[in-house]
């Protein structure tokens, strides 16, 4: 089936919930509300038409300045810029969170892309653990690397990072300790690279005597 | 009970035979064990041995290759892909730039297409021949994993000939491949190479291990997939495919140069137990070892002239705004990229679903009520690397 086709399905379902469905570059995605998003994955998994039996990926997204074409808002990922400076974000960020989810179907053969947003101050939306039992990993995942909290999942604990680990690394405004657990991560020092970058060798100035007629 | 209450009662006590209290034992297995196939630590929640509770734990390896593709362009982050599924990072390289040009609408020359398959191909055959034989060792056999390792040995040398590398090819670029044929030997050597492994090699194993009465003893009907829990556990690969279930991204959702070629989709047949048991496994991938085989012989015999790169080496590339999920088939299973741009050379985000991760944890369900032993031979059946479940 069509994803607009399934789209239509799944908004006569859940009603305000779904909040639009989007054509363009990349993948048909449907935006649906964080509240009815356990409704229409339970929809979409049990009804005859639709029959995703397989959530293929769940992916956490950090929006903030995607909308500026996003070019330059990352911090880096080393922390301090090519002169050896420690690199800091001056603007606080504040865009949205988002969750991707992407199903499919093995007896149709279609598939289908939804998408919820939350604002960062609440950074919380229902888990879908009970509806296929491949997304507890991956909300777990997406917790621990994003900060996105899932409402009601059974074990949401950190998944890739140790328990103590301070922050969220795929934040955009994360910002690398520079130690952790009292060692320091890698050698390196915020406050001072420890490579600092060489100099390009001086170019000698050629005699004035030597210097060849123009033209 | 008390010991003394034991004496007191007396064993000899027939009529009177104390109630034994039994708690259950928490027991680490791993992170450094040989039959988790690298750091991964099982926490298992034990009864003698007989396992009530799996529960993985892992991020040993981890390394954030996700915000490392936020910091670096996108022909910058194909290095990275390299290092997720160390055994077949052929296969990785693939899924990454054919996201990326899905994202791009980028073309690719056929030429290209059909190197990239031959390569993926035999980093699959190569993946495969670790599995097996590791999944051998683990079973007590020791013999099958020198041959395997003697032909995986040939196809490292087959790809450092046309890659350079002989681990971590850095190989495929967007809208390409980064080197030609090397001369028309390789041709000849890799269509020769093939065709041992289809006649002599492939039955060998089957004498050595496949059909081996303790082997399928360990494995015949040890630990179950029923297609339910694959589905719902997200299983894909060869787990899914020994359950019975016949999918394939190359054939269901195919991509590049695959759907001009005619191969089979091997599925688990319950030849020696019942369907999805760890032999069916084990098998699904020995059979994709004779359709791969058949999958290079077409590429290279079919190879067209012409470009094989859309774009100059040294060229930037640039992708649009916009997000697509992108998938597929690694010798693990589904591998695919959910991969957002923002109109310049640096990825927005870049979640990677690793099949190794996926495929993992069905363990907290299928290995619940296993022996110990039998938890290792459902472990070596799904072939986990453990480079890409930690990323």
């Amino acid at each position: 089936m069509e994803a607009r086709a399934i789209y239509e399905l799944l908004a006569e379902k859940i009603g305000d919930g779904a909040l639009g469905f989007t054509e363009g570059t990349g993948d048909p995605v449907a935006d649906v509300a964080p509240a009815s998003i356990v409704d229409a994955c339970t929809f979409l998994r049990d009804d005859e038409r639709c029959d995703f039996d397989m959530m293929m990926c769940l992916s956490g997204i950090d929006w903030d300045g995607y909308d500026e074409n996003g070019k330059g808002k990352s911090v880096s990922i080393l922390g301090y810029t090519d002169l050896g400076e420690p690199e800091t974000t001056e603007r606080a960020s504040d865009g949205d969170f988002g969750v991707a989810y992407d199903l499919y179907s093995h007896r149709l053969k279609h598939k289908f892309t939804l998408r919820v947003r939350v604002t960062r101050e609440v950074a919380s939306v229902p888990t879908v653990s009970g509806v296929w039992e491949t997304a507890n990993w991956h909300e777990r995942e997406a917790w621990d690397l994003l900060g996105i909290r899932f409402a009601g999942h059974p074990d949401l604990r950190r998944m890739l990072l140790d328990e103590s680990w301070v922050g969220h690394p795929l934040r955009k405004d994360y910002q690398m300790p520079s130690e952790w657990d009292a060692v320091r991560l890698s050698g390196r020092d915020y406050a001072k690279n420890p490579f600092p970058p060489i100099a390009p060798p001086e170019t000698p100035t050629p005699p004035a005597g030597d210097k060849p007629a123009e033209g | 009970m008390a010991t003394e209450d034991v004496k007191a009662t007396g064993w000899a006590d027939q009529d009177h035979v104390p109630e034994i209290k039994s708690e259950l034992l928490e027991l680490n297995m791993g992170p450094q064990h040989p039959a988790t196939h690298g750091v991964l630590r099982l926490l298992l929640e034990t009864d003698g041995e007989i396992v009530y509770k799996v529960t993985p734990v892992m991020g040993y390896l981890h390394r954030c290759a996700e915000k490392i593709a936020e910091g670096v362009n996108y022909k910058q982050w194909v290095v990275y892909t390299d290092r997720f599924d160390y055994l077949a990072p052929m296969c990785c390289n693939h899924a990454y730039v054919t996201a990326l040009e899905k994202l791009m609408g980028q073309e690719v020359p056929e030429r290209g297409e059909h190197l990239r398959v031959v390569a993926a191909e035999l980093s699959r055959i190569a993946s495969h021949l670790v599995s097996l034989a590791t999944f051998g060792l683990d079973m007590g056999a020791f013999t099958p994993l020198l041959y395997m390792f003697r032909e995986r040995e040939e196809i490292l040398n087959l790809l450092e000939r046309i890659a350079g590398g002989r681990m971590l090819y850095n190989y495929m670029v967007p809208g390409g491949v980064r080197y030609d044929v090397p001369d028309d030997k390789w041709i000849k050597d890799v269509l020769s190479f093939v065709d041992m492994m289809e006649t002599k090699k492939v039955p060998e194993y089957n004498t050595l291990l496949s059909y081996n009465k303790i082997f399928i003893e360990r494995t015949a009907n040890v630990c179950v997939i029923s297609p339910e829990d694959a589905f719902t556990f997200g299983c894909t690969g060869p787990v899914l495919r020994g359950s019975g279930v016949s999918f394939d991204c190359r054939r269901d959702d195919p991509y590049g140069a695959y759907p001009k070629f005619d191969f089979e989709i091997p599925v688990g047949q319950g030849q020696m137990g019942a369907v999805g048991d760890c032999w069916d496994r084990y098998f699904v991938r020995m059979l994709e070892i004779e359709q791969s085989c058949r999958l290079i012989r077409q590429a290279l015999e079919t190879l067209p002239d012409g470009p094989y790169q859309a774009i100059e080496l040294k060229k930037p590339v640039k992708a649009p705004m916009g997000a697509v999920y992108s998938r597929t088939e690694s010798a693990k299973g589904e591998l695919g990229h959910y991969l957002i741009g923002d109109g310049g050379q640096t990825a927005f985000r870049n979640k990677v679903r690793s099949p190794s991760f996926c495929n993992l944890q069905v363990v907290t369900k299928v290995g619940v009520g296993q022996m110990v032993s039998d938890l290792v031979a459902l472990v070596g059946s799904l072939d986990i690397v453990l480079g890409e479940i930690d990323r």
